[in-house]
């Protein structure tokens, strides 16, 4: 007799699984809510300043910049709250900025590494320093965006840059063997002049399939089976609605710059062997003399730990550190796992230095 | 949903199908990022991106062309008009981003000059250094 009551138990089990699903795929969870301002703006980017927490006479003096990817939005910084590495740094005292990239249209096309680096970088940083009262600052930058971050600091040390911490930063491209980028973008098989002249921008779309097509089964099917198991547990519903609205909001690569990330860097690996110009300006990783962190993802799939690493033996900083993690490229940032590891880890490394 | 036994431990009938399934799946992930990473699917994949922007280039001309004599006949700006335009928005910024930093330091210099209440009676009455210096100079040329 137990048995009858079964069958419409499971029944009315998965109609609300169903439910959930659907929902989660078809609403948008409010990411990146910390309280903040905007203090400048340059075309499409912005810099926010977040709204501190902690009084100024228990504030670290030198203010932090956080510069995310370009083809990503950077809320992944601030995914939701209780969960969020702008709130966690807020809390710990530091005064945190950060720089939007923003949407680029079809009039931003050509815009280049070049651009982002001496127009936006160093007008941002100029206003966060008039606004901080400091002639110091940290610098944080994630995936291209540690790309921007490292060459702007080899080409500007005299800028005020004390500490830059690095995640998973895609700079050295000499093993080539190892990053299945490089073997897509072979100019054997990828026409990048083609693209980007039938394109302009390279929409969202394709670089969000690369990135999920490095391991297909994972992105397009055990990420639903393992969400369908878990629909019944809302801290796993909410962080995986939270994180599928950061994945689905894509933002494309200005054509310009995608040029340079596939000739300049994955197929000729310039950066790392001096030879990148920016503006006519040879980019001297040597003159490089900030205080050095270099966050690994031990499990990262689109920047593997082989790309990251090497820059520590390139630049001149004597204070430098390789911090590895265990997981993924958006995990150690993102994860659930994060508060307990890689932020604490920074916020130690940075609050030594940010004195 | 589980059922429950006599302690109240939840069973599971589905455990057995699950872990089937990942183990499935673990094993094709292994196949696929294999796949991926061989210079078959690099060629394949770059043949496919190639023969798509080929065979859409005369239709994306086609469309643009048309397009953009659509707009001139009823006197609206094309899209590439319109991306000029920003652009040329873009530059004004960065003049303007310009002079506010040139601002910023004026207001710098200015802020770090003593202000005039802090100067002692004879100081305030005595001319400043430069300004002497101009002065005595005109009144040695009118000499």
């Amino acid at each position: 007799m137990a048995q009858a009551g079964v069958l419409p138990e499971y029944w009315s089990d998965i109609d609300q699984r169903l439910l959930t699903f659907n929902k989660l795929m078809t609403t948008k969870f409010a990411i990146g809510q910390t309280p903040k301002e905007v203090v400048w703006t340059l075309n499409k980017a912005r810099l926010y300043h977040y709204i501190p927490v902690v009084p100024a006479e228990d504030r670290h003096p030198v203010p932090l910049l956080l510069v995310f990817a370009l083809m990503n939005r950077p809320t992944i910084l601030d995914l939701r709250p209780g969960h969020s590495f702008v709130e966690y740094m807020l809390a710990r005292g530091y005064d945190v900025y950060l720089l939007d990239w923003g949407v680029p249209g079809l009039e931003d096309k050509e815009l280049k590494f070049d651009d982002y680096v001496l127009d936006y970088m160093p007008r941002a940083i100029r206003k966060m320093k008039a606004l901080s009262h400091s002639k110091e600052f940290s610098l944080l930058g994630w995936c291209i965006g540690a790309i921007i971050t490292t060459i702007y600091s080899a080409m500007r040390p005299d800028d005020g840059l004390r500490n830059l911490l690095l995640l998973t930063a895609p700079l050295d491209f000499s093993r080539q063997h190892e990053l299945t980028f490089a073997h897509w973008v072979d100019e054997k098989y990828f026409d990048v002049e083609k693209i980007i002249a039938a394109l302009g921008n390279i929409p969202g779309e394709m670089i969000d399939y690369g990135a999920k097509a490095l391991k297909p089964v994972e992105n397009y099917v055990t990420n639903y089976c393992r969400l369908w198991d878990n629909l019944d547990n809302p801290r796993v519903v909410e962080s995986w609605h939270a994180m599928n609205t950061w994945v689905t909001e894509l933002v494309p690569m200005a054509g310009g710059v995608y040029r340079q990330l596939i000739v300049d860097l994955y197929r000729n690996n310039r950066l790392m062997n001096g030879e990148l110009k920016i503006r006519g300006e040879s980019v001297d990783l040597k003159k490089l003399r900030a205080n050095l962190l270099t966050v690994i993802a031990e499990a990262d799939h689109i920047t593997p730990p082989c790309q990251s690493e090497p820059i520590v033996s390139k630049v001149s900083s004597t204070d430098k550190e390789v911090y590895r993690v265990n997981g993924g490229h958006i995990g150690i940032m993102a994860g659930s796992g994060a508060h307990k590891q890689t932020w604490p880890h920074i916020d130690e490394w940075l609050g030594a230095r940010s004195e | 949903m589980p059922a429950e036994n006599g302690n109240s431990k939840p069973i599971d009938s589905f455990e057995a199908f699950r872990g089937m399934r990942d183990a499935y799946l673990d094993a094709m992930s292994k196949v696929m990022i294999n796949a991926v990473n061989t210079d078959e699917y690099a060629q394949a994949s770059g043949a496919l991106l190639n023969s798509t922007l080929t065979l859409s280039a005369p239709f994306r001309q086609a469309l643009d062309k048309s397009m953009v004599m659509a707009l001139q006949q009823l006197s609206l700006p094309s899209r590439q008009e319109v991306a000029a335009l920003a652009q040329r928005f873009s530059n004004m910024e960065m003049r303007l981003d310009d002079m506010d930093a040139k601002l910023d330091r004026i207001v710098n210099l200015a802020s770090s000059v003593p202000p005039p209440s802090a100067k002692t009676d004879s100081e305030a009455k005595r001319p400043a250094p430069a300004a002497a210096k101009v002065a005595h100079q005109a009144s040695t040329r009118k000499r």
